[in-house]
């Protein structure tokens, strides 16, 4: 069987665990207490008469489709899901898909730049460890990782904001823009990225203490291999001897984290935004759920379904392109 | 073979190959693995020389040292190219890498050895563009490579395979294939046949005796099958415990056997002939550690004929008879 094949299989069973995942994220979000049509009517309870109240409750109810069955209830959402309507948020009195837009943007900036910092500097100092393995740099570089990557981040954005927002004002504390900011152009692009600096930085921290590790273990298993020695003992050059014998191997299980980290890194980070005011999707999911506006939350929550469930095919596919014996069939 | 006038290509004097063993104590002296302690030896040009002796004993590290894959501890490694004597151990990193071109190496492992992300065609080429054979994407590279291919037995169509697509056999050919097609002087086959089936180890062994009758080459073939080493061998060397303990033509080691090592080793070959009776010398105990190697002649502790002189006094590297070399205080006498 060919990939494509295999391919056309995937995408059948994610199709299936997105509809089963989806029915019982409604059924959950169904069950949470609070009634939506007592919340939307609001104070009109204490001022109408109860027999008019009722009518107006059950024709509201009516509207809104809730009177119907639970099924068929699902079956509504999922349609309107499908074709692109994510509802009405009651939080922002918008329809859902004209309030997302702006801090995905947000969201996806900010993480497409830590992870070209993370991987401009874990990548050449993993393998350099390893090529230095138990050296004073290894070990140093090592004691360092670690402390990067178990301290949690808000402790690492408090201490920043604090050495570097406050005892040095060198970045603002938080937001995406200086306020009153007409800037335009390059001025507005240098602005953005003068205020990612902080939550880059501290979000950089821990990714570079994760990956760096994770490269350096890898780097190290495949330099032990005797296919090294054999390009040794070719006459290769040692920098092609690491970098194209060595790191492409490596690379093999390195990819696996990766996948999962770029599939997270859209999810927003709820802890960093919120520390640096940063009106992202991990800030939006937050005051969602604390405003109990569901139909944000719920739109988000198929979105994270559907990014993990491509995850897993990405990493497939990217299996295949880093090992040749990793085929796509079966 | 008798001919001591013939060109040396290798000279090796006083080899030493320590490795240090991790230290469990904070204050503990550090310790070596002596894997190679102390081994002179000539190799000629066009000959096959057999390295035998069981597991552990530094046959390996001795053919991995000489090609300088490991930092040499102490001694020379000469080799002697178009009239002048390199230093192997002297030369700086890249000039030896220039020099790898002549000095090859066939791995014992066909499964590990090969990188698993490359195609054929690039393991074998790669080593050609590095050394300037070729430059990159030169199209008459692809013609040199399956030419090679050819001389060792495989299709021209794999070209573009990787190497979990073969068999063992055609893995280990494919070790050879690139080992080969840099034109060597020297090759170290480093248990080239061992991790093979009986049948292709024959297959295997003839490829490398016809190949090096093409090319003139020069082999130092790393076993511990006793079979194999008489079966491709001119001369055999006999190691024990980082130490070359003999050394002779094939036929005179196997017909005037001097040291008692070599005594046992050749025993435990098995035999076809029912009135061959032999009496098989089981060595008793293990090989001692080379951490702590024994006092004296290291094989003491095992050896049936012990003196205490053996146990005090290390036996000298004497040349015995015509290219036949032992080091022993009482070399076997053999009836006339």
């Amino acid at each position: 069987m060919g990939k494509g094949r295999y391919l056309l299989k995937r995408l059948i069973y994610i199709v299936f665990v997105f509809f089963i995942i989806s029915i019982l994220m409604f059924w959950i979000y169904k069950s949470m207490p609070g009634d939506p049509v007592d919340i939307m009517l609001g104070s009109s309870k204490t001022t109408m008469k109860p027999d008019a109240y009722q009518a107006l409750y059950e024709k509201t109810k009516a509207s809104l489709g809730l009177d119907q069955p639970l099924p068929i209830q699902y079956f509504a959402w999922m349609g309107n899901m499908l074709t692109g309507h994510f509802g009405y948020s009651t939080q922002y009195k918008q329809e859902v898909i004209n309030v997302i837009g702006a801090p995905m943007f947000n969201t996806v900036l900010l993480n497409l730049l830590t992870m070209v910092v993370v991987f401009v500097i874990s990548i050449p100092l993993g393998i350099a460890t390893a090529v230095r393995k138990n050296g004073a740099f290894d070990k140093s570089v090592q004691v360092l990782t670690i402390v990067g990557y178990s301290i949690p981040t808000f402790i690492i954005a408090l201490l920043s904001i604090f050495l570097l927002a406050v005892k040095f004002p060198i970045f603002p504390i938080s937001g995406v823009r200086s306020a009153g900011s007409t800037a335009t152009g390059l001025a507005a692009v240098g602005d953005m990225l003068w205020h990612m600096a902080l939550p880059v930085l501290v979000m950089s921290v821990s990714g570079i203490g994760g990956i760096t590790r994770y490269v350096r273990a890898a780097m190290i298993d495949v330099l032990r291999m005797d296919y090294i020695k054999t390009a040794r003992a070719k006459g290769l050059r040692e920098k092609t001897v690491i970098y194209i014998h060595a790191f492409r191997n490596a690379l093999i299980p390195v990819v696996t984290v990766t996948t999962w980290w770029v599939v997270g890194l859209f999810g927003g980070s709820i802890v960093i935004e919120s520390v640096f005011l940063w009106p992202g999707l991990g800030k939006m999911l937050i005051d969602g759920l604390l405003q109990r506006d569901f139909a944000v939350v719920l739109t988000m929550q198929m979105f994270y379904v559907v990014l993990s469930l491509a995850g897993n095919v990405i990493m497939d596919v990217a299996y295949t392109m880093v090992d040749p014996r990793v085929r796509l069939d079966g | 073979m008798e001919n001591e006038n013939r060109k040396v290509l290798l000279t090796i004097r006083d080899l030493k190959q320590y490795f240090p063993v991790k230290k469990t104590k904070l204050r503990e002296k550090q310790r070596y693995v002596r894997a190679n302690d102390g081994i002179s030896l000539d190799i000629y040009a066009g000959e096959t020389l057999g390295l035998v002796g069981e597991s552990g004993c530094g046959k390996s590290t001795l053919g991995r040292t000489l090609l300088q894959l490991y930092p040499q501890t102490e001694g020379q490694v000469i080799y002697h190219k178009d009239g002048k004597d390199i230093d192997l151990k002297s030369l700086p990193k890249e000039e030896m890498r220039v020099l790898r071109k002549d000095l090859q190496l066939i791995f014992q492992d066909p499964y590990s050895s090969l990188n698993p992300r490359m195609t054929v065609g690039q393991i074998i080429g790669e080593g050609l563009v590095s050394h300037g054979i070729f430059k990159r994407g030169d199209p008459a590279m692809k013609d040199y490579i399956f030419k090679v291919m050819e001389n060792c037995g495989l299709d021209t169509y794999m070209f573009g395979r990787y190497p979990h697509q073969f068999s063992g056999g055609q893995r280990q050919r494919i070790g050879i294939a690139r080992s080969l097609a840099l034109n060597p002087s020297f090759v170290v086959c480093d248990e080239a046949v061992s991790a093979l089936d009986v049948s292709i180890q024959s297959q295997i062994l003839n490829l490398l005796s016809d190949l090096k009758e093409k090319q003139n080459l020069t082999y130092l073939f790393i076993t511990h099958d006793l079979s194999v080493v008489k079966y491709i061998s001119d001369r055999i060397g006999v190691m024990y415990l980082g130490n070359m303990v003999e050394l002779a033509p094939t036929e005179e080691l196997f017909a005037n056997t001097l040291h008692p090592y070599t005594e046992a080793l050749l025993s435990a070959i098995p035999v076809v002939d029912e009135d061959d009776k032999r009496e098989r010398i089981l060595l008793e105990g293990d090989i001692p550690s080379p951490v702590n190697p024994p006092s004296g002649c290291k094989f003491h502790t095992r050896c049936r004929y012990c003196q205490q002189k053996c146990k005090e006094e290390v036996p000298e590297w004497t040349k015995v008879g015509n290219n036949h070399f032992v080091a022993c205080h009482f070399p076997l006498k053999h009836k006339e």
